[in-house]
């Protein structure tokens, strides 16, 4: 069997226990209300999927709700975390004042920024935009700064010994250098961006799949909360691995490890 | 023995270095160190000079100045000039740099490499194909055009910075101890194969080693330089046509009485 197979198997595999496992659970628990079984939710999800829910929105509105927010959020953290992190790398002035501000964010629990944002800026598309854009950008930020920080001066001054310009320096030598970290920060800042999303919802912005995970909870159907919780994370999972992962390995394939 | 003529750059010359100083200020107490102490140099077309002298003699401070890497300031003392040959359009001179690394760009193909030295030369875009496959071929690296280098050896990796700088057709070839990092099989394979390049593509090379004996082999004038104070003290010409052989007993000769003229500088130091 190839590494390759092996390594699915075992992806597989490992699903399956955690469902099994879960299903034991339920049994073992005998409550529907407070733990449905694997079985219940994935009926669930399946008449959610073809039918309006409260409100007469259907499910797919309220992908499309949290995703538009999810995207727009994400596109503005990562602008501004690119571009301060650039900045601090390059400029030392910025290098020290931003550095003594960025920790403080960092620490800041998540939670309660989403709940000033959304306090501060109101129960709607500016609240969640601002709780991201708190959380996230300190983070992008970091990771750039890195990456601007550990630029190769060697490849610089070969490019230079050629007298490249600055238009080709920038598209052959230093974004190519700061690809990997502005990867990282891509993937690990669009996970944080829309839990963040979803948490904001949950806090009552109107519609989205945080929205509904509140509304269910409130009326106490686990069946639906968990159905929507399942949704959502298969939703996500799929954009990570169908569209970031191929990306990826598609901007990596100098290196040796991807090259098959 | 102190040969410091003053050189004046003649019809065929290439690179004229003249009383060229260096300094680097010293940030602890403000005082100043000599990098560079008054080198006077001049290469001159198709000749292979080298510059010799023990690790941190500023040897490659004087590779980058003449490159446009190092900034010279001209209260410093001296000047550096490197002179357009090529009768083709642009009127600044083509300069080609091999590092001491490879320094090639991981995420480009062994032909994107070049091609990023030729369109930063403004190569016209029609002549690029035909520079890669020439170049790559005459390093013996043919075929490779759609690799990635870190699928290459590091020997191989140099070959590709060889061609990259070859490609452009430079007035002078930079070469910073390309062959210090290989292991010794290696780089002596190379310098065969450095030989059998001079004799095709004719290039003005300058070339930095403190290798007495790939400077003998290599070169057609040799720079001596001793550190501290930073200067050349002895020009040394060799008169031994190409193809050579390392065992050619004047070659060994020659390298037997350059190691005693460094000592003997060596020892007046201490």
């Amino acid at each position: 069997m190839s590494t390759r197979a092996r390594g699915i198997c075992l992806r597989v595999g490992s699903i399956v226990v955690m469902l099994i496992i879960w299903w034991a659970a339920a049994i073992l628990m005998a409550d529907v209300e407070v733990l449905p079984g694997p079985v219940l939710i994935a009926k669930t999800i399946w008449t959610n999927l073809w039918s309006l829910g409260p409100e007469g929105k259907s499910p797919y509105f309220h992908m499309g709700v949290t995703l538009g927010r999810t995207f727009i959020a994400f596109a503005a953290a990562m602008l501004a975390g690119i571009g301060i992190g650039l900045t601090m790398g390059l400029r030392k002035l910025f290098e020290h004042s931003l550095m003594a501000l960025i920790p403080l964010l960092l620490t800041m629990p998540t939670i309660l920024m989403v709940f000033l944002a959304v306090l501060w800026f109101g129960f709607n598309e500016v609240g969640s935009l601002v709780a991201v854009v708190g959380v996230v950008t300190p983070f992008v930020a970091v990771n750039m700064f890195e990456g601007a920080k550990a630029m190769d001066k060697s490849l610089i001054d070969m490019a230079k010994s050629f007298k490249a310009d600055n238009r080709m320096l920038i598209r052959k030598v230093y974004v190519p250098q700061l690809l990997p970290y502005i990867f990282s920060a891509f993937r690990f800042g669009f996970g944080m961006t829309w839990k963040i999303v979803a948490l904001a919802e949950t806090f009552g912005i109107k519609f989205g799949i945080g929205y509904m995970f509140f509304f269910w909870f409130e009326q106490f159907i686990m069946e639906q909360v968990l159905a929507w919780i399942i949704m959502f994370v298969i939703l996500m999972l799929a954009l990570e691995h169908g569209v970031f992962a191929r990306l990826e390995s598609k901007a990596f394939a100098w290196r040796p490890s991807h090259s098959l | 023995m102190n040969i410091q003529t003053e050189s004046v750059a003649a019809a065929n010359t290439v690179v004229a270095v003249n009383n060229l100083t260096k300094k680097f200020n010293l940030p602890m107490n403000g005082g100043e160190f000599v990098v560079l102490d008054s080198i006077s140099l001049n290469v001159n077309e198709g000749q292979f000079a080298a510059i010799v002298g023990p690790s941190g003699c500023g040897k490659s401070t004087l590779l980058n100045i003449i490159a446009g890497i190092e900034t010279h300031e001209s209260h410093e003392g001296g000047s550096v000039e490197v002179f357009h040959k090529s009768a083709e359009a642009g009127s600044t001179p083509r300069i080609g740099y091999v590092f001491q690394n490879a320094r090639l760009l991981n995420w480009l193909t062994v032909e994107g490499n070049i091609q990023f030295a030729l369109e930063s030369q403004q190569f016209p875009r029609e002549r690029w194909r035909e520079q890669v496959t020439k170049y790559l071929e005459m390093v013996g690296l043919e075929g490779q055009e759609k690799n990635f280098p870190l699928n290459l050896s590091g020997g191989m990796q140099q070959r590709v910075a060889i061609a990259r700088a070859l490609a452009i057709e430079p007035d002078i070839l930079l070469m910073d101890e390309p062959f210090s990092h290989l292991d010794e099989i290696t780089a002596r394979k190379m310098r065969f194969d450095l030989m059998e390049i001079l004799m095709r593509a004719k290039p003005t090379i300058l070339f930095v080693t403190h290798d007495l004996g790939e400077a003998v082999f290599l070169s057609d004038e040799i720079y001596m330089m001793s550190a501290k104070p930073a200067r050349i003290f002895k020009e040394i010409s060799v008169d031994v046509p190409r193809p050579r052989k390392p065992e050619d007993p004047v070659i060994f000769d020659l390298e037997k009485e350059l190691v005693r003229e460094f000592f003997s500088v060596l020892d007046a130091q201490d």
